[in-house]
């Protein structure tokens, strides 16, 4: 009979279960700092296998800041220093002996606006195999490419023009040139970074359910700022406020009722 | 409603849900209230307010259907906000319903005072009925102050109703059965017990509703319940008692 709205004082402690059973990513007491500011407050959460999970909060709750922490991409920020542990398969991406470039193939990223390269269809999605090495032949790229494109749900509509610019595409079509590329490397977990935030409805459905399909095969970490894009697209949720981690939960939950007053408050658009 | 939204007009439009919903629940109380009173004082010009007065009800409920409807579509309402439409939208249909029944026990009464009733031994209408008007009133109150434990405690009140309408009809069966010229009167009397019966079970609805608003769960236990008019067969259960 008591009531759920319960009063958490000690907000160092993340409401709703944090871990999963078959994580591939597990972050431990990350704490991120910009020089003397500190972005991300002892954050601990595991991303598990095959799962989509989106990051909400208001700007500036550090869940892009997070979210790059995954492939170390805050590394090219001079003044960020990170503390504590991510491990991809128990293995500590943050290990001195790692290669960041195999670690961003297999934590592939998406970011906000569409960046395709400025080459050819073909050639942004073939970039990632040959640098990787990863074909054998001239046939085995090609069908890295159409397999590649065809699971970001390009192919039907790019495949008469393969050598035009992939900046010639819509901004919608250019996202998902950009998904292709990241898949073409064959990558565990995608992250993806407000990817629909610079595109129409349609588009955004088309790179919805996207997510949908890609989920039944990888790891996706989202973040966004559309309360509806994350109800729709994830099984999960986690709400960031001020660098901590509020509340993670399964997504129906969190939108229906969350614990946490805070989480309440940002999903009802009483905080910004 | 705590805390503002940012977007001011959002609380606007659910401060116009929740104003219209309390007015349709204040106006079944006063419906349902009055139609009891008037069983007693058997007052005709009092009885048709009540039966013209109801169309004021079906009309604040499509009111609230209306604005519920527009706010999910317009402000995708989440969390609490969400709860507190459906909600809305389920408590609105129940008033309406209860004052549905106050119109029917209305029509009845009014029949009843052309049949010349005098009160049958052992039957108290208006007992039962202020009860309920208690029960309604506590579960208006549960709901403005959203006190959880308020609702559970209507909720559990409703036995008491129960068990006074397997009483009635008894009783009301049993004049029936020693006065063949009482059947038109027992006839209406039973379906005034038994609509009073359902207002109750109404209220109780609402209770789990207010519950559900509060704490995002449903009431998990079952519902006590006690009328087991449906389950028996008078003579018998008259015989027993003798």
């Amino acid at each position: 009979m008591e009531n759920i709205k319960e009063d958490f004082k000690n907000l160092d402690l993340t409401v709703g279960d944090v871990f999963s059973k078959d994580a591939r990513l597990k972050a431990r007491n990350v704490n991120v700092f910009y020089g003397s500011n500190k972005a991300i407050d002892n954050v601990t959460i595991d991303i598990g296998n095959k799962e989509v999970i989106s990051l909400i909060g208001p700007s500036g709750c550090g869940k892009s800041t997070f979210l790059r922490c995954f492939n170390r991409m805050n590394d090219t920020i001079d003044s960020c220093r990170i503390e504590g542990k991510i491990t991809l398969d128990n293995e500590n991406i943050y290990n001195e002996k790692i290669d960041v470039v195999p670690l961003r193939a297999r934590i592939g990223m998406v970011f906000q606006k569409p960046n395709p390269f400025p080459k050819s269809i073909y050639d942004n999605v073939a970039y990632g195999p040959r640098i990787h090495g990863l074909s054998e032949n001239k046939e085995h790229l090609d069908n890295i490419v159409e397999e590649s494109l065809k699971r970001a749900g390009l192919w039907e509509e790019v495949n008469d023009r393969l050598l035009s610019p992939g900046t010639g595409l819509s901004g919608g079509q250019q996202q998902r040139l950009c998904i292709a590329r990241a898949i073409a490397v064959s990558p565990e977990v995608i992250l993806m970074d407000e990817p629909c935030s610079a595109l129409d409805p349609i588009a955004t459905a088309k790179i919805e359910e996207l997510i949908h399909e890609l989920g039944n095969e990888y790891s996706i970490v989202i973040v966004t700022h559309s309360m509806q894009q994350a109800a729709r697209v994830s099984k999960r949720t986690a709400y960031f406020h001020l660098g901590k981690l509020i509340e993670v939960g399964k997504t129906k939950e969190i939108f229906t009722r969350p614990r946490h007053n805070q989480t309440e408050a940002y999903i009802s658009g009483k905080i910004g | 409603m705590e805390n503002k939204h940012i977007l001011s007009s959002f609380d606007d439009d659910l401060k116009k849900l929740n104003d219209n919903l309390l007015k349709l629940g204040n106006g079944a109380l006063t419906n349902f209230d009055s139609c009891i009173d008037n069983f007693g004082t058997q007052d005709i010009g009092e009885i048709d307010k009540v039966i013209n007065g109801d169309i004021i009800l079906d009309e604040l409920d499509d009111k609230v259907q209306k604005l519920g409807f527009e706010i999910i579509a317009l402000r995708a309402p989440q969390a609490a906000d969400l709860r507190r439409i459906i909600v809305a939208l389920k408590i609105a249909t129940i008033f309406e319903r209860i004052g549905d029944y106050s119109r029917n026990i209305s029509n009845r009464t009014k029949l009843l005072v052309e049949l010349n009733y005098s009160d049958l031994p052992g039957v108290n209408i208006g007992k039962m009925g202020q009860k309920t008007i208690t029960m309604i009133e506590d579960v208006i109150d549960s709901y403005v102050n959203e006190d959880d434990k308020l609702a559970v405690k209507v909720r559990n009140s409703d036995v008491k109703i129960d068990k006074m309408h397997t009483q009635y009809y008894l009783e009301i069966v049993a004049s029936m059965q020693r006065n063949k010229k009482l059947a038109p009167t027992g006839a209406h009397l039973l379906f005034i017990a038994k609509n009073i019966e359902r207002v109750a079970d109404y209220v109780t609805d609402i209770a789990e509703q207010v519950y559900f608003l509060v704490n995002g769960t449903v009431l998990s236990d079952h519902r006590p319940k006690a009328d087991e008019s449906s389950l028996i067969i008078p003579e018998k259960e008259l015989k027993n008692e003798n």
